[in-house]
């Protein structure tokens, strides 16, 4: 028997409404002028009063992640096949990417900047970068997991190494790319954001700066909680994909 | 012993291949060979301001690593302990990861000072990653184990004692050891907002002002620090892989 719908938002969403109903009195309470610290409320009005400001914004942002998203996934995948063919590459790729995926990326939007200039082409890069770590690394340990005893079965069958590795290193790594699938997917919109925030012209971080600058903080919590709803639901659905491919694949 | 000699000669490579590119200039002024910003790294007149910048970084993302693993480990055990919470608790994590970064930063603002604004938002960072892996560690116990936990008549704080926490310790160490560069990432965006010093703040100046060899100083320092306690991190987990995993 299914539960009415208020119980179970409740039971779903209690720590996030809880927050909500804490900061629209917060806010009441202490008086803050709304520029420095507008209601829930308050937001929701400036999303609904101005929705083509932020949809044109939503849509640049969106596209550049998901272009960016689908680029860094293959690149990463990419490399991790040259490395699983040829030992040489990955002995020396693997200590690069340990390096690489324990550095604060944010730190580097700076220095991509000067390199590509300020405006899309960095946001891209800096969610190619993003996105390429995970895919990597899930994708390399994933093609290094075959079910045991089936590459002595292929051998013994007399696959070559391009058959071995497209019918079963490759599917033998999908559960893999997903989960890495899933780490992307959320951190994408939040990279694209802050990039754009730091160089950007366009998209919801420059909308964001933009508004805050100009003291109009409803929208620059409206450009936050958009992108709060995008990237959540992102992570929720790339997490259902993620179910599907591991259903599909192990 | 073979793949640790190719990893030193891969990074070999790319730092010669960085030296290369600075010193042929192809990539205009933005690209200063290595060893530019060795020089200005060793220089010691300029140790006081890499000192007070990274102490400043350092020390927030300390402070928001210890207050997010309390909280993560917190939200995660009372989840566990209390199942009535725990869908709840999950989708609580995933907002509030989905909150951008640049986001936290004026709300902290306002709740705390421009001092603690990089810690806030770097326990935040902090917190959700170690609320996932410590859920997905107390879960790790076989029903096995808690079948012969019943037997032997241990209540349930004594099972959550004995059993699951020890059980959960491998994710945990995991957990924290990915949560360090994230840490490190939430100060950084957190100075932005208006803190007196810190790493952040070095790499916004000098990216305003076009000092390009101090922007890759407070780079290399970012990435070294970073690279330090990851490394540190690592030798924990494997510490504690070969105990509990």
């Amino acid at each position: 028997m299914r539960r009415p719908l208020v119980l179970r938002l409740v039971e779903d969403y209690w720590g996030v409404l809880l927050i909500l109903i804490a900061w629209e009195f917060w806010v009441a309470i202490n008086h803050f002028n709304p520029i420095v610290m507008p209601t829930p409320t308050a937001v929701v009005g400036d999303l609904v009063a101005n929705t083509n400001v932020y949809l044109s914004n939503v849509g640049i942002t969106l596209g550049v992640a998901v272009f960016g998203l689908v680029m860094g996934m293959l690149v990463g995948t990419a490399l991790a096949v040259a490395a699983w063919f040829s030992p040489v590459a990955s002995g020396l790729l693997n200590p690069l990417t340990v390096l690489f995926s324990s550095v604060p990326v944010v730190a580097l939007i700076p220095v991509i900047a000067r390199l590509l200039g300020y405006d899309i082409s960095t946001v891209l890069a800096i969610v190619v970068i993003i996105t390429f770590f995970p895919s990597f690394v899930f994708a390399s340990s994933g093609l290094r997991q075959p079910p045991a005893g089936a590459e002595d079965l292929f051998r013994v069958l007399g696959a070559s190494r391009l058959d071995l590795l497209l019918r079963l290193a490759l599917p033998s790594a999908m559960p893999n790319l997903a989960i890495a699938f899933k780490l992307a997917a959320a951190h994408a919109i939040l990279a694209a954001m802050i990039a754009e925030f730091l160089m950007g012209t366009t998209g919801l971080g420059y909308l964001f700066a933009e508004t805050k600058a100009e003291f109009r903080t409803e929208q620059a919590f409206g450009a936050s909680a958009v992108a709060t709803i995008i990237s959540a639901g992102a992570f929720l659905a790339a997490g259902w994909v993620e179910k599907r491919v591991r259903e599909r694949y192990t | 012993m073979k793949q640790s000699l190719l990893g030193a000669l891969g990074t070999a490579i790319f730092l010669a291949l960085w030296e290369a590119l600075g010193r042929s200039g192809v990539l205009g002024i933005s690209w200063p060979p290595l060893s530019d910003v060795l020089a200005m790294l060793a220089d010691e007149n300029r140790w006081p301001l890499f000192g007070r910048a990274l102490g400043a970084t350092l020390a927030s993302t300390a402070l928001g690593y210890c207050w997010g693993t309390a909280a993560g480990l917190a939200l995660a055990m009372l989840a566990h302990l209390l199942p009535l919470l725990r869908r709840g608790s999950d989708r609580l994590a995933a907002v509030l990861n989905s909150v951008p970064s640049i986001a936290l930063g004026p709300i902290f603002l306002v709740l705390l000072s421009r001092e603690s604004t990089p810690a806030a938002v770097s326990s935040i960072h902090v917190f959700f990653i170690v609320f996932v892996s410590v859920s997905s560690g107390l879960a790790r116990a076989t029903p096995a184990h808690r079948d012969l936990f019943a037997v032997l008549g241990a209540d349930r704080l004594k099972r959550f004692r004995r059993l699951e926490l020890p059980a959960a310790l491998p994710s945990l160490v995991s957990g924290l050891r990915l949560a360090w560069p994230a840490a490190l990432i939430g100060a950084i965006i957190g100075e932005w907002f208006g803190a007196p010093r810190g790493i952040g703040i070095l790499i916004i100046n000098a990216m305003q002002n076009f000092q390009i060899v101090l922007l890759w100083c407070a780079v290399v320092l970012a990435v070294g620090s970073s690279l330090f306690f990851y490394g540190v991190l690592t030798m924990l987990e494997r510490a504690t892989y070969e105990r509990f995993g």
